[in-house]
C-alpha cells in the first residue's frame, strides 16, 4: 500500500534532481526547467500531507494544502514567464544563454 | 617695593630679537645693528635705574613685580613675577652691560658674515631668557629662562651649522644640558611637593628635612653641573668654542655658565639645610678647578685655553659656594665676568686679525702688530692669574680663604649632636685650589706669551692687523673693570681705609644669602700669609710660563715630565674617549639593538606588516566564497540547508 512516505521520498528525489540542475548546469533554460521541478516536488509534499495528515482535523482545513499548490502553480507561471523573458533578453544581446557568461558584475 | 616696569628689561630684548629675526633680513645692516644694540643699551640704562632705586634699609630690599598670573592647575599657582635684588641686579647689569660691550664687539666681528641678522636675532633672545633666568621670582621662570639660554646656546655654537663638527658641538652642547636640566626639573617637583609653591620667597623660608633638602638640593646641583660646566658635565663647554667668539664671550664665559651658581646662591637658604650637598658642590667644584687646569695647561687652541680656564674658574665659584660663602662665590661670578669677556673677546680679536687661526703655536709677537689687543689681554692676564692684587686676585682668594676657613662641612646632618666631623675638607680644598692658582697662572702666562711675545711664528701670506675700533672699544671697557672690580672683593680692613666698604661685595650684600651653617670659622692662618701665598703663587706661575716667550717648547720642567703625560693632558685626558666608551657606545649599540628587533621585527615585521598580511591571508581565503558564481552559492546554500536539515531532524 502506497503511503506518506513513498510521496516524501519522490518528492525529496525531484528536489534533489531540480537543485542538482540548478547547481550544476549551465544552460540558463535548464536551470529554469529545474527550478519547475523543485517547485513541483515541493507541490508534492504539500498534497502529500493533504492526503496523509499527522493530526486529525476538520476536511476543510486539509484544503489548505491544496490552496498552497495552487498558488505554487500560479508563482511558478509568473515566474517563468519573467524567466523565460529574461533568458530570451540576454539570449539577444549576448547570443547565450551559458550562465557562466554573465559575469559583468565580476572584479 | 613693587614696580610696574621691571619687565620691561628682559622685554625689550626680546622685542629685539623679534624684529632682527623676522625684519632682518631686509633692513639695512645700520638699522639691524641700533635694533640690536639699542635694546640692550636701553635695557641696560632701565636696569641701572632700577639699580639706583633700590632701598638701602629696611626688611624688603628688592623691588618686584607681579607681571600677570601665568597658570594654575589645582594647587599649582604659577605667577610671573620680577624680583630684582642686590644679588639679581648686580647680574642684570653685567648681562646688559657686558652683554651691550660684547654686542657692539659683534657688529665689528660678524660685520661680513651673510646671516648677521640670525646672529643679533639669537644673541637678544638670550639676553632675554638669561635675564628671565635672574629676575623670575619662581622656579618656573627661572627653568624658561635656564632651557632658554640652553636653547640659545646651542643656536649659536651651531651657528655656522654648514660645519658639521661645529652642528655636532651644538647638539653635544644641547644634550649634555639635557641630563642637568632633568636634575633641575626633578628638584623643583621636589620643592613643590615638599612645599606647595614654586615662589623663590616661600622656598627659601621654608624648613626641610634632611632627606628632602639633600635630595631637591642634589639634583638641583646636577642641574647646575650640566649649565655651569662641572665634573661630571662639563665636557660640552670646550666644545662650545665652535660658535663665533663673541658667544664664547657672553655665553659660555660671562653668563649663561654661571647661572648654576646664581641658582644655588639664589636658593642659599634651601642649600644650607643640606650639608652633605654643599660638601659635594664644593669637592666637585674644587676637583672640576684643578682638573680642567691641567688639561689647560696643554691645549694649543687659543679658545680651547680659555675654555679650560672657565671650566676651572666656574670651578673656584662652585668651591666658593659650597663652602657656604655664598658672597665669595658670586663675587668670583661677578669678576670672572668682566676678565673672561676681555680674554675672549682678546682671543676674538687675534684670530679676527690671523684670518681664523687659532693655534698658538702659529702665532707669536703679535704684540708688535695688535698693541690694543695685547694691552688688554695682558690686564686680564694679570687679573685672572693674580699676580698683581686687582680683580680676580681679590676674588680668588677670598674663595680659598672662604675655604681654608669654612666650618660648614663639621656637620653631615642637621642636629649637632649626631655630627661627623669632616673639618679636613676645607684646608683640603684649600691646598687643592692654591694649587690650581698656581697651574692657572702658569696657563694663562703660557697663552699670552705664546700669543703675543717672542717673533711671529704663523705663515708669511697671513699680515697680522690690529681690529677696528668698535672690537678694540670694548676691549677697554672690559679691561678697565677687570681693574676696578676688584673694589668688589677687598679685603675687609684695606677697604675701610680706603672708604670703599660700602662697594665691598661681602657688606653690600649683607643679609641676601643665608649662613652656612656649622660652628665656629677655624682660623689656620692669618690672612695676610694667605694673601702673600697667592702672591707668590701668581708670581711663581708667570716665571714658570718665561720659557713661552722664546718658543713653544715650554720650560725644562715642564718637558721633562713624561711623554705620556703631556700625551694625556693635550688630548684632554680622555674624558671624551671615556664617556664614549662607557656612555655613548654602549648607547649607539642598545639603540641599534632596539631598532633592530623592536622596531625592524616586532613594530615592523610583527605589528605592520604582519596585520596586513593577516589580512591578505584571510581575503585570499574569503575570496573563494564570493567569486560572483551565483551556481556555486546555490550549491553551498543547498550543502548547507540539507546539513541543518540532518541536523535537525535526525
Amino acid at each position: 500500500m502506497v503511503g506518506p512516505v513513498h510521496y516524501l521520498v519522490l518528492a525529496a528525489i525531484l528536489f534533489a534532481l531540480g537543485a542538482a540542475g540548478v547547481v550544476l548546469r549551465r544552460n540558463a533554460l535548464i536551470i529554469l526547467m529545474s527550478i519547475e521541478l523543485m517547485l513541483n516536488a515541493v507541490n508534492l509534499t504539500f498534497l502529500a500531507f493533504s492526503r496523509f495528515p499527522l493530526v486529525v482535523r476538520p476536511a476543510a482545513a486539509l484544503m489548505t494544502g491544496h490552496a498552497a499548490v495552487f498558488f505554487v502553480i500560479a508563482v511558478a507561471a509568473a515566474e517563468a514567464a519573467v524567466g523565460l523573458a529574461i533568458v530570451i533578453a540576454a539570449f539577444r544581446s549576448r547570443t547565450s544563454v551559458n550562465a557562466d557568461e554573465f559575469d559583468t558584475l565580476k572584479l | 617695593m613693587e614696580q610696574g616696569w621691571l619687565h620691561l628689561i628682559p622685554l625689550l630684548p626680546l622685542c629685539g630679537a623679534v624684529i632682527c629675526g623676522l625684519l632682518g633680513k631686509k633692513l639695512p645692516r645700520h638699522w639691524l645693528f641700533t635694533v640690536a644694540l639699542g635694546v640692550i643699551f636701553l635695557s641696560f640704562l632701565l636696569g641701572v635705574t632700577a639699580f639706583r632705586m633700590l632701598p638701602d634699609s629696611g626688611s624688603a630690599r628688592f623691588l618686584h613685580e607681579t607681571v600677570y598670573q601665568w597658570f594654575a592647575a589645582g594647587s599649582l599657582n604659577v605667577t610671573l613675577g620680577l624680583t630684582l635684588d642686590r644679588l639679581s641686579g648686580s647680574l642684570v647689569l653685567v648681562i646688559t652691560g657686558v652683554g651691550f660691550l660684547i654686542h657692539l664687539y659683534s657688529a665689528g666681528y660678524m660685520e661680513h658674515d651673510a646671516s648677521v641678522h640670525r646672529y643679533f636675532a639669537y644673541l637678544n633672545l638670550f639676553v632675554a631668557a638669561m635675564l628671565l633666568l635672574v629676575l623670575g621670582d619662581n622656579l618656573v621662570a627661572m627653568f624658561v629662562g635656564w632651557e632658554g639660554v640652553g636653547l640659545c646656546s646651542y643656536l649659536l655654537i651651531g651657528f655656522w651649522f654648514e660645519d658639521d663638527a661645529k652642528a655636532s658641538a651644538g647638539k653635544k652642547a644641547f644634550i649634555t644640558n639635557r641630563v642637568g636640566d632633568f636634575g633641575f626639573l626633578i628638584g623643583m617637583f621636589v620643592l613643590f611637593q615638599a612645599v606647595g609653591s614654586v615662589q623663590i620667597s616661600d622656598l627659601n623660608a621654608a624648613v626641610y628635612t634632611l632627606p628632602v633638602a639633600s635630595l631637591a638640593c642634589g639634583l638641583l646641583f646636577l642641574g647646575a653641573t650640566g649649565k655651569s660646566a662641572q665634573l661630571p658635565l662639563y665636557i660640552w663647554l670646550p666644545d662650545a668654542m665652535a660658535g663665533p667668539t663673541p658667544v664664547s664671550a657672553l655665553i659660555h664665559a660671562a653668563t649663561m655658565v654661571t647661572a648654576g651658581v646664581y641658582m644655588i646662591a639664589r636658593l642659599s637658604p634651601i642649600f644650607v639645610q643640606a650639608p652633605g650637598i654643599l660638601m659635594l658642590v664644593a669637592i666637585v667644584g674644587g676637583v672640576t678647578a684643578l682638573w680642567s687646569a691641567l688639561i689647560a695647561t696643554s691645549q694649543n687652541d687659543i679658545k680651547k685655553v680659555l675654555a679650560y680656564s672657565t671650566v676651572s674658574q666656574l670651578g673656584y665659584m662652585f668651591l666658593g659656594v659650597g663652602v657656604g660663602a655664598f658672597f665669595a662665590g658670586t663675587e668670583h661670578l661677578l669678576t670672572h665676568a668682566f676678565f673672561k669677556a676681555c680674554l675672549f673677546l682678546g682671543s676674538g680679536a687675534v684670530i679676527h686679525g690671523l684670518a681664523g687661526e687659532q693655534d698658538m703655536r702659529k702665532m707669536g709677537g703679535l704684540k708688535k702688530y695688535m698693541p690694543h689687543t695685547a694691552l688688554t689681554f695682558f690686564v686680564a692676564t694679570i687679573a685672572i692669574s693674580g699676580i698683581v692684587p686687582i680683580s680676580g686676585f681679590f676674588s680668588k682668594d677670598e674663595v680659598l680663604g672662604q675655604a681654608l676657613r669654612t666650618s660648614a662641612f663639621s656637620f653631615l646632618t642637621l642636629t649637632p649632636t649626631s655630627s661627623i666631623h669632616l673639618s679636613f675638607v676645607g684646608p683640603a680644598l684649600y691646598v687643592m685650589g692654591t694649587f690650581t692658582a698656581l697651574l692657572t697662572s702658569f696657563y694663562m702666562w703660557r697663552c699670552y706669551f705664546m700669543t703675543f711675545e717672542g717673533s711671529y711664528r704663523g705663515p708669511a701670506e697671513v699680515h697680522p692687523h690690529e681690529s677696528p675700533a668698535v672690537m678694540t672699544v670694548p676691549l677697554y671697557v672690559l679691561a678697565f673693570l677687570s681693574i676696578v672690580g676688584g673694589v668688589l672683593a677687598l679685603p675687609e680692613n684695606l677697604a675701610e681705609h680706603l672708604h670703599l666698604s660700602r662697594f665691598s661685595w661681602e657688606v653690600f650684600t649683607e643679609g641676601l644669602f643665608a649662613k652656612a651653617r656649622g660652628g665656629e670659622a677655624h682660623h689656620y692662618l692669618p690672612e695676610v700669609v694667605t694673601y702673600g701665598i697667592a702672591l707668590a703663587i701668581g708670581w711663581l706661575g708667570w716665571f714658570g710660563a718665561q720659557a713661552y716667550k722664546k718658543g713653544v717648547e715650554g720650560p725644562a720642567f715642564w718637558t721633562k715630565l713624561p711623554a705620556g703625560m703631556h700625551r694625556a693632558l693635550e688630548n684632554k685626558l680622555y674624558v671624551d674617549e671615556f664617556y664614549g666608551f662607557l656612555i655613548i657606545r654602549p648607547l649607539w649599540a642598545f639603540a641599534r639593538g632596539t631598532w633592530r628587533i623592536v622596531d625592524v621585527m616586532i613594530i615592523d615585521g610583527l605589528f605592520v606588516n604582519g596585520a596586513a598580511q593577516v589580512v591578505a591571508f584571510v581575503g585570499e581565503l574569503a575570496r573563494r566564497f564570493q567569486n560572483g558564481d551565483v551556481q556555486r552559492y546555490a550549491a553551498v546554500t543547498a550543502a548547507g540547508v540539507a546539513f541543518l536539515v540532518y541536523v535537525f531532524l535526525r
